[in-house]
């Protein structure tokens, strides 16, 4: 159905008032300003991003204590083995990885939840640069953090152990720099794969859930159904072990090689970036 | 100026937006008027390029909105009130915008001030009331200082000095020679800001006109009660006169003017008990052309129009 269109000239439209264009156009440097005022803009990506950081260094130091002797008065009590004392300090990770998560998570998630998406993609309608921009912003605010908590958390660690009179490693031994700053880029990397799988599920719940089973649950599932033929094969590759690789000082054979994991996790956190780059961009919102 | 071609938009085995075509032309408000589920907001989705469309173009100044090079400096867009993060202050929402496009965050202070959300600038915007939370959406709109504005339900949620204060921004941004679109499903509403009509039905354009020509078209006549109802009737029928009797014995009368009623019964010394002209309401009128083309219709009530007949008189 259609109805009488008048032609319109352009020449006898009112004259619009002079207006203000000295301002440009959208710019993936402008974009990235945004991302960046609406991530400090929002108390919660502050108290995420301290919470893991705290995490990393208060498990790890409680850690390195009770290994130290200093909490049970008898050395590593009913603990696991641990003869690697970088490994000890840096065990914080594990319970980081799950705030830091979140934190790449709620970047997005939250535009869906609250309807700022529709905001957000009208004022930069070409997407994907928004998509790089939180990336971008996620990964400047999480590594150099991560790495503050990890270096504390080594640093912290080592004290404490020391005074269990156990071997300490300082940061000039083999692999152990590797470790801590590969620590950071872990934790770095789940953050970004928080915001892919956010970008992807659209849900804050969904996302997390997924984010923790991914991470989690699949190691343990697939030492329980699949069978010990392929077991090892396959969980080096998950990203928790293919992470491992590089966050443990000491090469276990069950485990890739360092640069080979590092490779098999990067392609953790950037082949879903990829998937939640077309998902953006193809869908409405 | 916006430009629909033969927009469509499909969901399922559902039309929500059918084969529209028609222009916005700038200087005037132009209504879009449709009962809730006649496709406005999907059609204003498509046009700021949040949904693809499944058929035809739409253009806003000329090019499709995705490719212009500063989307906000052409187009203001308010889809919902609360587009925003509860957690993040009404400035850093707009700063937030304001750097995609690399405006000036005095620009920020200006459009808050217009709205007049500046005493509440740095208070959450999780803590505004729905009125506040529509007026930043109408500060985000005007960030950038946009040659077209299109606003869907503006109105909503808004008190009388809220909804006066949109009507007389809308009415001042059109004058400045903007294009200013604005959905509603309230025609008495739009028929007090807007100049132009766009009415849709069920995705499907039902009519494209002027507030005046829907004016003229809804029929008018006079009521006339008088214990002499059989002499009156013959006083007054005649060419192009219809009289028709209504309820409580009264005669309406279309064809003739109360003036003239009133004074041909004194001539005859007939007497009158009442002589009122009626006006079919804008509402009416517009009941009357998206009739058919109703999503929901409501239970309780044999005619959609009753209520709003009754309470229009009422008012008149």
């Amino acid at each position: 159905m259609s109805t009488t269109i008048a032609t319109h000239h352009p020449l006898t439209a009112p004259a619009l008032p002079a207006r203000n264009r000295t301002g440009s156009g959208v710019s993936a440097r402008g974009v990235l300003r945004s991302e960046w005022i609406k991530l400090r803009s929002v108390r919660s990506s502050t108290t995420t991003l301290v919470a893991a950081a705290a995490l990393m260094v208060f498990v790890g130091l409680v850690f390195s204590a009770s290994l130290g002797g200093l909490l049970s008065g008898d050395q590593g009590a009913g603990g696991p083995v641990v003869t690697d004392s970088t490994g000890a300090a840096l065990s914080g990770m594990m319970i980081a990885q799950l705030v830091i998560g979140d934190l790449g998570v709620l970047v997005i998630t939250s535009e869906y939840s609250t309807g700022m998406i529709r905001t957000t993609l009208t004022a930069v309608p070409r997407r994907l640069s928004v998509l790089w921009a939180k990336a971008a912003v996620v990964t400047v605010s999480t590594f150099p953090v991560m790495l503050v908590a990890s270096i504390g958390a080594f640093l912290g660690g080592q004290v404490l152990i020391g005074m269990g009179d156990l071997p300490t490693a300082s940061i000039g031994d083999a692999g152990v720099l590797r470790a801590v700053v590969g620590t950071a880029a872990y934790l770095t990397g789940i953050a970004l794969m928080g915001l892919a799988i956010g970008t992807l599920l659209r849900s804050t719940a969904a996302a997390i859930s997924t984010l923790v089973g991914v991470v989690f649950l699949l190691p343990g599932l697939g030492m329980l159904l699949l069978p010990s033929s392929v077991q090892d094969d396959v969980l080096q590759l998950l990203p928790s072990n293919a992470g491992a690789s590089f966050t443990n000082i000491s090469a276990d054979p069950v485990l890739l090689e360092s640069p080979t994991g590092a490779i098999v996790f990067a392609l953790w956190v950037f082949v879903p970036l990829a998937l939640a780059a077309v998902s953006l961009k193809r869908r409405g919102v | 100026m916006i430009d629909l071609q033969n927009l469509t938009k499909v969901y399922g085995d559902k039309t929500v937006v059918d084969d529209l075509t028609f222009t916005v032309e700038p200087g005037v408000v132009t209504g879009f008027l449709g009962p809730n589920g006649a496709g406005k907001s999907t059609t204003m989705r498509m046009l700021v390029g949040l949904e693809t469309a499944d058929g035809g173009v739409a253009t806003v100044n000329g090019r499709r909105y995705v490719e212009h090079r500063a989307p906000m400096r052409e187009v203001g867009v308010l889809l919902e009130a609360k587009a925003v993060h509860p957690g993040r202050s009404a400035r850093n929402h707009l700063l937030a915008l304001a750097a995609t496009h690399r405006l000036a965050s005095s620009r920020v202070d200006e459009v808050l001030e217009l709205v007049g959300l500046s005493d509440v600038a740095h208070d959450r915007a999780g803590s505004f009331s729905l009125g506040m939370g529509q007026r930043l959406g109408i500060a985000t709109a005007l960030l950038g200082d946009p040659e077209t504005v299109m606003l869907d339900e503006p109105v909503n949620g808004l008190d009388p000095e809220g909804i006066r204060w949109i009507r007389d921004l809308l009415r001042s941004l059109a004058a400045e020679g903007r294009t200013v679109f604005v959905s509603s499903h309230l025609m008495t509403e739009m028929a007090m800001t807007a100049t132009q009509l766009v009415i849709v039905g069920r995705g499907r354009l039902v009519a494209h006109m002027s507030v005046d020509d829907l004016v003229s078209r809804s029929a008018s006549s006079v009521r006339v009660r008088s214990p002499q109802i059989g002499r009156l009737r013959d006083l007054l029928t005649g060419d192009g006169v219809t009289v028709t009797t209504g309820h409580d014995q009264a005669l309406d009368v279309v064809g003739l003017s109360a003036d003239v009623i009133g004074a041909r019964a004194a001539a005859a010394s007939v007497v009158l008990h009442e002589l009122s002209p009626q006006r079919a309401s804008l509402e009416e009128a517009f009941m009357e052309l998206t009739r058919e083309s109703v999503e929901f219709h409501g239970h309780g009530s044999t005619d959609p129009t009753d209520r709003t007949r009754t309470s229009d008189r009422k008012a008149a």
